[in-house]
């Protein structure tokens, strides 16, 4: 049998590690959006708040993330719209969602009860769209930021804003002229040659957080069909395939400009538990965000909670804010 | 871990680690697996219905707040996501089940066609699972006709089983007290591609009878619960020569049935459902319609698994809804066949 020898120590030692857990600050502030905790869900992989309900208090969230609000309603693409490739899933849902009236009516009574930062990720097909969807926004008290999703990688005029610098620039500009109250954050996309570039030109238009990274481009083929396996063809991969590609990035951004602005990083891209929390946060991200690993287990993000507080009275630390950017050299 | 509480709608989810109970070849590609699930979920339990279905994965490793999907080894991948199977049965445990203090067991039907069945494939009793469910919305049972026909092809029986179970249970229907209260008939239209691949108990292949003029057999499952069946291979090695869906065809052609006094439940390849379907709506029959989809969240999340369906108000006559949180029973009247 085996014995854990955490299990030998005396009971007062137990108590005084309990102690030091429950006295870990896990609170973060994101250029003025104060959290409790790091975690957030990551947007389109938790509907807007209700669906998760039966298996993890919403509320236990450091910030929820809603699924894209276009203007208008959009069906989405034909299925099918998933498949598990090796370590990750691609997807091609295609921005399917209500409209922004459906959500101002149907979504945001629930999301004002939350009582936790409340981000509400935004599409269009040009700046005014995305203006337009950010000002009616703006003026929801519960709703804490706006996350823009320049970077889906699944409708046709998705990546364009996410890929063309100067493009991305005036469009954070367009949207920050609007948007009064609510944080703006930019999602930035790894389908480029050098994200830093990206990076510089959301925060010079006047991101005020940057979240990354969205989904990398990518495809799979029924080699008995001959057919791809999306209807849509290409879909955007995730999972935790994607985790060393997202930690690469989020060093990079930090350490070549994110850090030198004061602007925070929300870090995603396969994150499974605290160790990759962890992760994300040692190369410069500020929080982090859990989205492909919703699916397989919704009580994830209260896992990672508490295997921060583990970590962190581990190493003698007393707040979690203090692990962004600790990459030791 | 569990986590328990009570979503809106139908579902009542749970979501918990279940144990292996039995893991058993029924037919040379199908294998029934039977969960014995901890006392603390019967309650969950005992709210789903014929039509609903669990989504299966690894046992979360609890201890580093790890997620599974793992690659695991070359030689035994596991899946990353879960997997959706119909509930093909739901009963007490076993008293030497591995839950002390009772507990209640459901069966899931698979056969292996990549990843996630390989894995389960290789579950041996004792082995935890991660279970969710019962999620989406079940059959509705008609308390009125008298007459209801079970249709699955293939990997569509294991939720007509439960059905007919089901409907076996709720046999009397109508006004009870009334004297002349009647016994609802079920028949079950079971279809394979080969006898080799029907997963079910056939008593006495050489036992035959006609009912309706249509090659009736006796399956263990279905008789257990006092349904008919009639089996259909697309190869003519057992029963009706061709497909489910022409042998109902065939029997309704010469069964003696009011299409308002039956109610036509289906499940199985969407080519044969199709059939079923617009077979039954041409005539009116109340049809009911077992989608499936790939799934990543089952629970309405990520919008993987649409289903379209019709819709007066959308400017184009039709709206997506989804298999997993609407579905994945449907009305055939709604669906829209691609």
């Amino acid at each position: 049998m085996l014995v854990v020898m955490s299990d030998l120590k005396p009971e007062h030692q137990k108590q005084k590690q309990k102690q030091q857990e429950q006295d870990v600050d896990l609170s973060v502030d994101l250029a003025g959006m104060v959290m409790a905790n790091p975690v957030m869900t990551g947007s389109g992989t938790s509907g807007y708040g209700p669906e998760y309900a039966p298996f993890l208090e919403i509320a236990s969230l450091g910030a929820f993330v809603t699924k894209a609000v276009t203007p208008g309603e959009r069906k989405g693409n034909p299925p099918p719209r998933t498949v598990e490739t090796a370590g990750g899933m691609l997807n091609a849902i295609g921005l399917a969602n209500g409209g922004l009236e459906r959500f101002l009516s149907d979504k945001v009574p629930y999301l004002s009860e939350l009582g936790i930062p409340v981000i509400v990720n935004v599409a269009g097909r040009d700046p005014d769209e995305y203006a337009m969807v950010c000002r009616a926004l703006d003026e929801v008290p519960c709703i804490t930021g706006v996350e823009l999703n320049v970077s889906c990688p699944n409708v046709s005029d998705g990546l364009d804003y996410g890929t063309d610098h100067a493009r991305l620039e005036s469009l954070v500009a367009h949207v920050r002229r609007d948007v009064k109250r609510a944080k703006v954050i930019v999602k930035l996309s790894p389908n480029v040659t050098d994200i830093t570039a990206t990076a510089r030109a959301a925060i010079n238009g006047g991101a005020e957080i940057l979240s990354l990274i969205n989904t990398l481009a990518g495809m799979a083929i029924n080699v008995n069909t001959f057919r791809p396996m999306l209807a849509n063809r290409t879909g955007g991969l995730s999972g935790p395939a994607i985790k060393p590609v997202a930690v690469c990035m989020v060093h990079k951004v930090y350490s070549k400009v994110a850090r030198e602005h004061g602007v925070p990083i929300i870090g995603m891209g396969g994150i499974q538990n605290w160790r990759d929390a962890a992760e994300f946060m040692l190369a410069g991200a500020s929080a982090v965000a859990v989205g492909t690993a919703l699916f397989v287990d919704p009580t994830i993000p209260n896992q990672i909670c508490g295997g921060l507080r583990t970590y962190l009275a581990g190493k003698g630390m007393s707040r979690l804010c203090e692990l962004t950017g600790m990459l030791a050299n | 871990m569990m986590t328990m509480a009570t979503k809106p709608g139908t579902s009542h989810p749970a979501l918990f680690d279940g144990v292996v109970a039995k893991n058993v070849s029924i037919c040379s590609e199908h294998f029934r697996l039977t969960i014995d699930c901890p006392p603390g979920v019967t309650d969950a339990l005992n709210l789903a219905r014929a039509g609903q279905f669990v989504h299966l994965a690894p046992p979360r490793g609890e201890a580093e707040g790890a997620a599974g999907g793992n690659m695991g080894t070359s030689s035994c991948p596991v899946p990353l996501l879960r997997r959706a199977f119909s509930i093909a049965g739901l009963r007490d445990s076993l008293s030497d089940g591995h839950f002390s203090g009772g507990g209640r067991q459901f069966d899931v039907m698979y056969r292996v066609v990549g990843t996630g069945t390989r894995w389960l494939s290789g579950l041996r009793a004792g082995d935890a699972l991660s279970v969710m469910g019962a999620l989406g919305n079940g059959f509705p049972i008609s308390d009125t006709k008298r007459h209801a026909w079970l249709v699955a092809g293939g990997v569509g029986l294991p939720p007509m089983l439960w059905l007919a179970e089901a409907l076996g249970d709720a046999v009397t229907i109508g006004d009870t007290t009334a004297a002349g209260k009647v016994d609802r008939e079920v028949v079950a239209f079971a279809g394979a591609r080969s006898v080799d691949l029907l997963a079910l108990t056939v008593d006495d292949p050489s036992v035959v009878s006609r009912d309706a003029g249509v090659a009736s057999l006796g399956a263990k499952e279905f008789a257990d619960v006092g349904a008919r069946v009639v089996i259909a291979t697309d190869d003519g090695s057992l029963g009706f020569h061709g497909h489910v869906a022409g042998a109902m065809g065939e029997y309704y052609g010469q069964a003696d049935v009011q299409t308002d006094d039956l109610v036509v439940y289906t499940c199985g390849p969407e080519v044969m459902m199709r059939a079923v379907a617009e077979f039954c709506v041409a005539r009116s029959i109340e049809c009911h319609v077992c989608m499936e989809r790939a799934m990543a969240c089952g629970t309405g999340t990520c919008q993987s698994c649409v289903v379209a369906v019709q819709d007066e108000s959308a400017t184009d006559g039709w709206r997506y809804e989804l298999c997993c949180d609407d579905g994945p029973v449907f009305d055939a009247e709604r669906l829209v066949w691609g």
